[in-house]
């Protein structure tokens, strides 16, 4: 695993909540968080070191606000994890309009393979349940809960 | 202003109107002494958001098997007024009509268990589980709507069942004013290769015998007799249904600043029941529901086929018909009598199982002298329940009772205690025979992680808000 700031690394950690799960992430720029916040989406899924980047696949998305778009990104990967079976090894965040509270991304990897990639969890969508978003001392930090 | 918890008798505690800021009505948690031990204050404090909510009717309530969810607490039921009330996206759930059905079977116990390990594993194959796993069903255009249209007729239409198991659905197994138009093109999307599949975490097809009748001659009615094999599904609308909520969540959260509607929690979010946004909705949940009733309709007509084929019987000869399909993760517009009047009401049942009393006109003419069935599926080592609806659970409950066991541990805290363990070996000793797609799922659903259900379904049925019928126990179960 290479260690560019778009790489996916182990900047998060999972929560613990009856019935579901959550995850913390943090980053040095909200692009890098938001690309951390994927990253442990995609954890929860699989076990991402096995995931090859063969394919890439760009989207974008908008939001009300700066953390509702954390939850948007997060469930447009859902989305397509759900109709195009892509599972990331590597997500960038090509721009991030804080004020427009929208967003581009790119995730690289390929279809998930029962064969190849192990079964964890189904996650079914990012929440608002506890949500949060907050900068200190030069980082940010977020945590969200999803619905499994 | 009563602010504290208080005990009104052995199977209620009340939350009383002071117990938070800008409560409208108390909140009232069915649940005796000892389930109390385990209620968390989240849902406590659930049940009191779900008070503050505009035009809300009667008492915000929870049944025994509450815990925690997102915005209203799962085992919650909560009424609201037609034209002051809200909708709530919240109070149905991302699951729309995640729901249960019971098939019986003119097959025993000592007939199945012969094949078990067989029957498991053809279930196991057959029905599409987990993740990553794609349907055994491609929908064309017209499909995709006549699903949502239709529900489990569709699926009856298709040659997935017979006409007589929509008799046996709650609502006939589709809620009329569904809207396609409604529906995002990412909803389609996602619903699209995913009819006909089970999912994961706690769906279940689970093969089980009857253990204990505690009313014959209701039992009778229902066609179900000790030692008897069943067969439960618990599924719900799959990524169709949660597209949908996530869909309306935005939609509702722009609503609540339009209207100007304060809230404790962001995903309360709700709308007028009379705006457009709440029609909006209202239409999309209804074809999410039917999106449901169909997907359990092919998973009772793709098990059917195995029974047939592996006992060697005519579907007459295994004589699996419907005992009954519940949805419980729904909104519906039900006609309640409050304090002597009666009232069109918008019923948000979250985790949380209607339980129509007897002689009810929406009841199948063959329940009406018993009343409504209610299924609840325990965790896949203990037992599952058949139970009847009361005419005190239409007084109290707006027709309402529990719908499971209720989680206990959190998945993580289930997978730590699980750790070293064979949970699938604990269980065959048990003689449940389990399959299960995902490396932890059966960590996450061992029968620890849950609350003993029998104690949850002693709350409503002491409580009078449902009577007990038969008690099912696991024989063999595949998960996603």
């Amino acid at each position: 695993m290479s260690h560019n700031t778009d790489t996916i690394m182990k900047e998060f950690s999972i929560i613990d909540v009856s019935g579901d799960i959550g995850i913390s992430a943090s980053g040095a720029t909200l692009g890098e968080l938001f690309a951390n916040a994927g990253a442990a989406l995609y954890d929860l899924m699989t076990d991402v070191s096995s995931v090859r980047t063969v394919v890439s696949r760009k989207f974008s998305t908008s939001a009300d606000t700066c953390d509702g778009l954390l939850v948007c990104f997060l469930n447009e990967l859902i989305y397509l994890f759900e109709t195009e079976e892509l599972v990331g090894s590597r997500i960038k965040v090509m721009s991030l309009d804080e004020s427009e509270c929208s967003l581009k991304a790119d995730v690289h990897g390929e279809r998930f393979d029962p064969e190849r990639h192990e079964r964890r969890l189904l996650v079914k969508a990012a929440t608002y349940h506890k949500l949060r978003m907050e900068q200190r001392e030069g980082l940010w930090y977020a945590e969200v809960i999803f619905d499994i | 202003m009563a602010t504290e918890l208080k005990r009104i008798d052995a199977n209620r505690l009340l939350v009383p109107k002071g117990y938070l800021t800008g409560m409208r009505t108390d909140g009232m948690i069915f649940v005796d002494e000892v389930l109390q031990r385990d209620l968390e204050k989240g849902s406590i404090e659930q049940v009191a958001n779900v008070a503050t909510l505009p035009g809300i009717v009667g008492n915000s309530m929870a049944m025994p098997d509450v815990h925690q969810g997102y915005g209203f607490p799962i085992g919650g039921v909560a009424a609201f007024d037609l034209n002051e009330g809200v909708i709530s996206p919240g109070g149905v759930g991302y699951d729309i009509n995640c729901g249960v059905r019971l098939i019986r079977s003119n097959l025993t116990k000592p007939d199945v268990m012969p094949k078990m390990r067989e029957l498991v594993e053809s279930l196991y194959t057959s029905i599409p589980s987990g993740v990553g796993s794609k349907g055994r069903i491609r929908l064309g255009e017209r499909d995709r709507e006549h699903i949502l249209l239709k529900g489990a007729r569709w699926a009856v239409e298709q040659g997935y069942g017979e006409r007589a198991d929509l008799e046996h659905c709650e609502s006939g197994g589709c809620m009329d004013g569904a809207d396609p138009s409604g529906i995002s093109a990412k909803a389609y999307e996602r619903g699209k290769a995913q009819q006909g599949t089970l999912g994961s975490g706690n769906h279940f097809v689970e093969v089980q015998y009857v253990d204990e009748i505690f009313d014959e001659a209701a039992a009778g009615v229902l066609g179900v007799f000790p030692n008897q094999i069943t067969v439960m599904i618990h599924t719900g609308s799959r990524g169709f249904g949660h597209q949908v909520c996530t869909d309306f969540l935005e939609v509702m959260g722009r609503a609540v600043e339009k209207y100007g509607i304060t809230l404790p929690d962001r995903e309360l979010a709700c709308a007028p029941f009379s705006s457009s946004e709440s029609r909006a909705y209202f239409a999309a949940m209804k074809a999410s529901a039917n999106y449901a009733w169909a997907n359990r309709q092919c998973l009772t007509h793709w098990t059917r086929e195995i029974f047939y084929s592996l006992f060697r019987m005519t579907p007459r000869e295994a004589g699996m018909t419907l005992v009954y399909d519940v949805a419980h993760n729904i909104a519906k517009v039900e006609e309640h009598r409050v304090n002597g009047v009666d009232r069109k009401l918008v019923v948000h049942r979250k985790g949380c199982t209607r339980a129509f009393p007897p002689n009810h006109p929406e009841l199948p003419v063959r329940y009406r002298p018993i009343g409504q069935p209610v299924l609840i599926p325990g965790d896949m080592g203990r037992a599952s329940y058949v139970l009847l609806g009361t005419h005190k659970a239409m007084n109290e409950t707006f027709g309402s009772t529990c719908h499971g066991a209720g989680r206990l541990l959190s998945r993580h805290q289930a997978i730590r205690q699980a750790k070293g363990r064979a949970i699938w070996r604990e269980m065959e000793d048990k003689n449940v025979l389990v399959r299960a797609a995902g490396r932890e799922t059966l960590a996450e659903e061992m029968p620890e992680a849950y609350k003993n259900v029998s104690n949850v379904v002693d709350v409503v049925h002491n409580a009078g808000i449902s009577k007990k019928v038969a008690r099912l126990r696991p024989l063999g179960v595949i998960k996603g």
